[in-house]
């Protein structure tokens, strides 16, 4: 008892073994019960062939738990010192990638670094919530609840929000923006300011659907009455949901979804792949892919209550709202909830930025959780109360 | 790591998530957590705010799953399947019904075609557009369609029914804001056979003329084919018969119709000239007119038929009852006077047989001008026919009706009703006396409504014998066809000129007959509109010259397709089966007939 509060622990001298043996390994066994469900998932959508995707969501994985574990191991207060230059670069790649990025499915998203293509948005999900969470850590109460203090987490939102959606990215932006609300509203901002902001941005919607692409108007139309087109912009979302009514409560069986296997269902590797898992394992399997998702929700917000500091505690709401905005997005999005916006399922999607950032997350997530009892000061060193 | 340390380390205090959810156990230690200042209250707020940010996730993993339960078990409340399928054929109309002859012969049906429609104010450049499609579509001309392109409306049909081979090179094209939308053509396999009976549909399928005006209704919903009365195979042979006819003796037109004496079913009914249903708007107006049914016209000594059934019926005047013929029978302004003059008196049969008009008009003279009007509306020949056309004439009857009328109309001048009326009369002449509603849909066996009677049996067996003796021993010879035994009348009528009065050398000739004359089931009626003498007539018009022998043709042709069997007289010696004893059998018919008379 008394050792909790001893000042070894806050000062956070703890070693290598202490730290591993501090990670929530359950929290680590659902994520990767999670990630198993995306390669059986990935193996069904190559019809029955670890390759092209299964085999090498694997290695990602691997290297992503590594990646994760690694993070884990770093001191908070390192994360929250680097925090600013983490942004920064961050920042920059994204700049670069407006300057000169590959074009990929007509938007202009992707840094190719020879071996890996590096999706700089994905990244500034995390550096964002860093970011974000080192600029509140220090704020008082009185600090926030004056405006021009808002002034500099705004930019620091708005910016890349703005880079992200010329790119275009409508859904990673939405979550740019929604996942920092969550954060300024746990730092304490106001709730009517919430409300000036939304107002504005009301305001602002008959303005921003000039600026949107044309196929970007179409989702929206096509969301709010997909059968209007149903072979051409409606396609999507109605083959989708042809195959989640054809599903029923156990599922076709594994590698029997005939919507997804016979290639109706558009993207199943990737945005769809929620459809076809549900398709194949039925109501009960999406429930249970759902709950599955609750819990390391709840983990997430677990850690952050246990976290002794504003920093860890904004960073552990931050990446769980960033997971949870995947999540809602992307399955709202499949059942017709919203419009179609390319956001992946979290860790069953095919693809290595969307699992690379979140296994980052994680990482955060666990550093956190491993330092939740060190004693931070305003600007993050040991402070002797 | 030394034992001890792992040890200390499962301690449960400083120790790892043992189980999931141990970390959301309120803490105990909480209180004993000093915390102080900003940090405190950071604290506080920060836990309800989580709170409300987990309330928020919770409420909306909630939505998420009711949506996922909603389209998976209780079909999300819209079937998008069938949305679709909607959404795919909604442009498309129902199919109009066929239109089938009484066994089953197509006479009009549909074709799938498309049309061509563009949305001018998504064209680009009109010129070039319009330069493009003419090449593709010559008939179109460059300036219409140029200005159509360019007229900047929303919407504009180029063309309709294009050929499959026209769709794929306007496709080839790829012209934007150019389509095809989905169509049906109507057309007519038998061409202008049936023309007149069939009738024809505007651009929109929609009946304009004849049965496919009459039915729209009932067409334009689609279904079973409706089956008419004709069958095509007669009125092939009918409209052939006519169409030489016609050309042989110059006429100006010509009426066929083949009605079934007891059903009342037209198995043929011709109209010439007639018209092409898919082109009727190239067609004239003499083309368009029906003359079978919407055609009145003065049938001339045809009617002299229901002149001499009157008569007999009446049970005043005998077969055998004498007439003077000799003289001309002068009333008002009018001399009756006959073609061929006689001597002396003439009796009932041969007046007819020998067709003449003194005698038609002192046998009606007998009878008088109610006795006339009375027998001719019960015959149905004052009223229009109710048949399924548009096209119905109504009769023109003398009004007020003197007694010159009744004398005129005695021999066919002075009213005028269509062929139907004449063929329907007729056949009342020859199926025993029965006026039988006509139709020219098919009718079942239990589908025949019963006729009124409108002569006695016995006046209709006389008058079968009347009819076959004017093909045997008068005018209508040139009708007989062997083993078929025709029956009937010839007509010669002047038609009446632009001038007023009768025209001179301008007639209308008919035949009104029936076959087989021993039991009569079809009853055919000849009309040809101004046929011209020629060298094998010898310089005659009259009917017994160009209508009787049409008639002869067509029957030739017709009786065998209708089953009618023929009968010869036997050219050689007959072996008879077995003698019977004639005088026995005589004198039991003569005590036979002994004992009814007493």
């Amino acid at each position: 008892m008394s050792e909790f509060l001893s000042p070894r622990l806050r000062r956070g001298d703890m070693t290598f073994g202490e730290k591993l043996w501090q990670v929530s390994w359950s929290l680590v066994f659902f994520i990767s019960l999670i990630a198993g469900v995306g390669f059986l998932m990935l193996y069904s959508a190559a019809n029955g062939a670890w390759d092209p995707w299964a085999s090498r969501q694997m290695v990602r994985y691997a290297v992503g738990l590594g990646v994760m574990l690694v993070i884990a191991m770093i001191d908070v207060r390192q994360l929250m010192r680097w925090a600013y230059p983490i942004y920064g670069v961050v920042f920059v790649l994204l700049v670069g990638v407006e300057v000169r990025g590959s074009i990929g499915m007509g938007a202009q998203r992707w840094i190719d670094l020879g071996f890996f293509q590096l999706q700089p948005s994905e990244l500034m999900k995390v550096a964002l919530v860093l970011a974000l969470a080192r600029y509140f850590h220090g704020a008082s109460l009185e600090d926030v609840g004056r405006p021009f203090y808002l002034v500099p987490p705004m930019l620091m939102v708005f910016a890349p929000a703005a880079l992200v959606l010329k790119q275009p990215d409508l859904g990673t932006a939405l979550m740019l923006i929604a996942g920092s609300g969550v954060i300024f509203f746990m730092a304490g901002v106001r709730l009517w300011k919430f409300g000036v902001v939304l107002g504005l941005a009301v305001a602002a919607v008959p303005i921003a659907w000039g600026f949107l692409r044309d196929y970007q108007k179409a989702r929206v139309l096509t969301f709010l009455n997909p059968e209007n087109d149903p072979l051409g912009t409606g396609y999507h979302i109605l083959q989708s949901k042809i195959a989640l009514g054809s599903g029923g409560v156990f599922g076709k069986g594994f590698l029997q979804g005939t919507q997804s296997h016979l290639n109706f269902l558009p993207e199943r590797q990737t945005d769809f792949i929620f459809t076809m898992m549900a398709e194949e394992f039925g109501m009960a399997g999406g429930l249970v892919l759902l709950a599955l998702y609750v819990v390391v929700l709840i983990y997430g917000f677990a850690i952050a209550i246990r976290s002794r500091h504003q920093f860890g505690r904004l960073v552990a709401i931050g990446i769980t709202t960033t997971f949870f905005l995947y999540i809602f997005i992307n399955i709202a999005m499949v059942m017709g909830l919203i419009p179609v916006v390319g956001v992946p399922l979290p860790l069953i999607s095919y693809g290595g930025t969307a699992m690379l950032t979140l296994m980052i997350g994680f990482g955060c997530l666990m550093s956190v959780h491993v330092h939740r009892d060190v004693q931070m000061g305003r600007r993050g060193g040991y402070e002797e109360p | 790591m030394t034992l001890n340390a792992l040890r200390r380390l499962v301690k449960k205090d400083a120790g790892p998530f043992l189980y999931p959810g141990e970390e959301i156990r309120p803490s105990k230690r909480a209180s004993r957590v000093s915390l102080h200042g900003t940090q405190k209250r950071h604290v506080e707020m920060g836990r309800t705010r989580l709170v409300v940010a987990a309330g928020l996730f919770a409420c909306a993993f909630s939505l998420v799953g009711f949506r996922l339960v909603d389209l998976m078990l209780l079909d999300g409340g819209e079937p998008p399947v069938t949305t679709a399928r909607r959404a795919a054929t909604a442009e498309f109309e129902e199919s109009r019904a066929d239109i089938v002859d009484r066994n089953g012969v197509l006479l009009a049906t549909n074709l799938p075609t498309v049309n061509l429609y563009a949305h001018p104010y998504k064209i680009g450049d009109p010129a070039t557009a319009a330069r493009r499609i003419v090449e593709v579509l010559p008939d179109l001309s460059f300036d219409d369609v140029h200005r159509k392109l360019a007229s900047g409306s929303k919407f504009v049909y180029l063309d309709r029914n294009l050929t499959p081979r026209e769709k794929l090179e306007i496709n080839a094209l790829g012209i934007v804001g150019v389509d095809f939308e989905d169509a049906e053509r109507r057309v007519y396999p038998q061409g202008a056979l049936a023309s007149h009976v069939v009738g024809a549909t505007d651009l929109d399928n929609n009946g304009i003329a004849g049965l496919e005006a009459s039915l729209n209704e009932t067409l334009s919903q689609g279904g079973e084919p409706v089956r008419v009365a004709l069958d095509v195979r007669v009125q092939h042979a009918v409209r052939e018969e006519l169409a030489y006819a016609m050309a042989k003796f110059r006429a100006v037109g010509a009426t066929g119709i083949v009605l079934d004496s007891k059903t009342g079913e037209l198995i043929s009914m011709v109209s010439l000239p007639d018209y092409d249903p898919e082109h009727i708007g190239d067609a004239t107006e003499d083309q368009r007119f029906n003359r079978a049914t919407l055609g009145v016209y003065e049938m001339g000594s045809t009617f002299k038929l229901f002149n001499t059934a009157m008569a007999l019926d009446s049970g005043r005047i005998g077969p055998s009852d004498q007439y003077d013929v000799e003289n001309p029978i002068r009333v008002a302004r009018f001399t009756i006077r006959d073609h061929h003059p006689e001597k002396g008196d003439m009796s009932v049969a041969d007046i007819l047989v020998n067709s003449s008009n003194i005698g038609s008009v002192r046998m009606v003279m007998e009878l008088g001008t109610e006795a006339q009007q009375k027998f001719l509306d019960e015959l149905g020949l004052l009223d229009p026919v109710s048949l399924e056309l548009p096209e119905n004439g109504k009769p023109l009857v003398p009004s007020p009706w003197r007694e010159v009328n009744t004398m005129t109309i005695s021999f066919g001048h002075g009213i005028a009703v269509t062929p139907v009326h004449m063929a329907r009369a007729t056949a009342a002449m020859v199926n025993g006396g029965a006026l039988t509603p006509v139709t020219l849909l098919k009718r079942e066996a239990d589908e025949v409504p019963p006729g009124r009677a409108v002569i006695s049996p016995q006046t209709s067996q006389r008058m079968r014998e009347l009819m076959r003796m004017v093909v045997t021993d008068g005018t209508a010879g040139k009708a007989d066809v062997p083993g078929y035994r025709v029956g009937g009348k010839t007509g010669t009528a002047d038609k009446v000129s632009a001038a007023g009065g009768y025209a001179h050398r301008a007639v209308r000739t008919s035949f009104a007959g029936a076959f087989p004359m021993d039991n009569p089931r079809y009853v055919l009626l000849v009309v040809l509109d101004e046929p011209q003498s020629t060298k094998d007539t010898y310089g005659f018009i009259t009917s017994g010259w160009n209508a009787a022998p049409t008639a002869g043709r067509i029957v030739a042709r017709i009786a065998p397709t209708l089953g009618v069997f023929p009968s010869f007289v036997p050219q050689g010696p007959v072996v008879r089966p077995e003698r019977r004893p004639m005088d026995l059998i005589q004198a039991a018919a003569a005590r036979g007939t002994d004992a009814i008379a007493d």
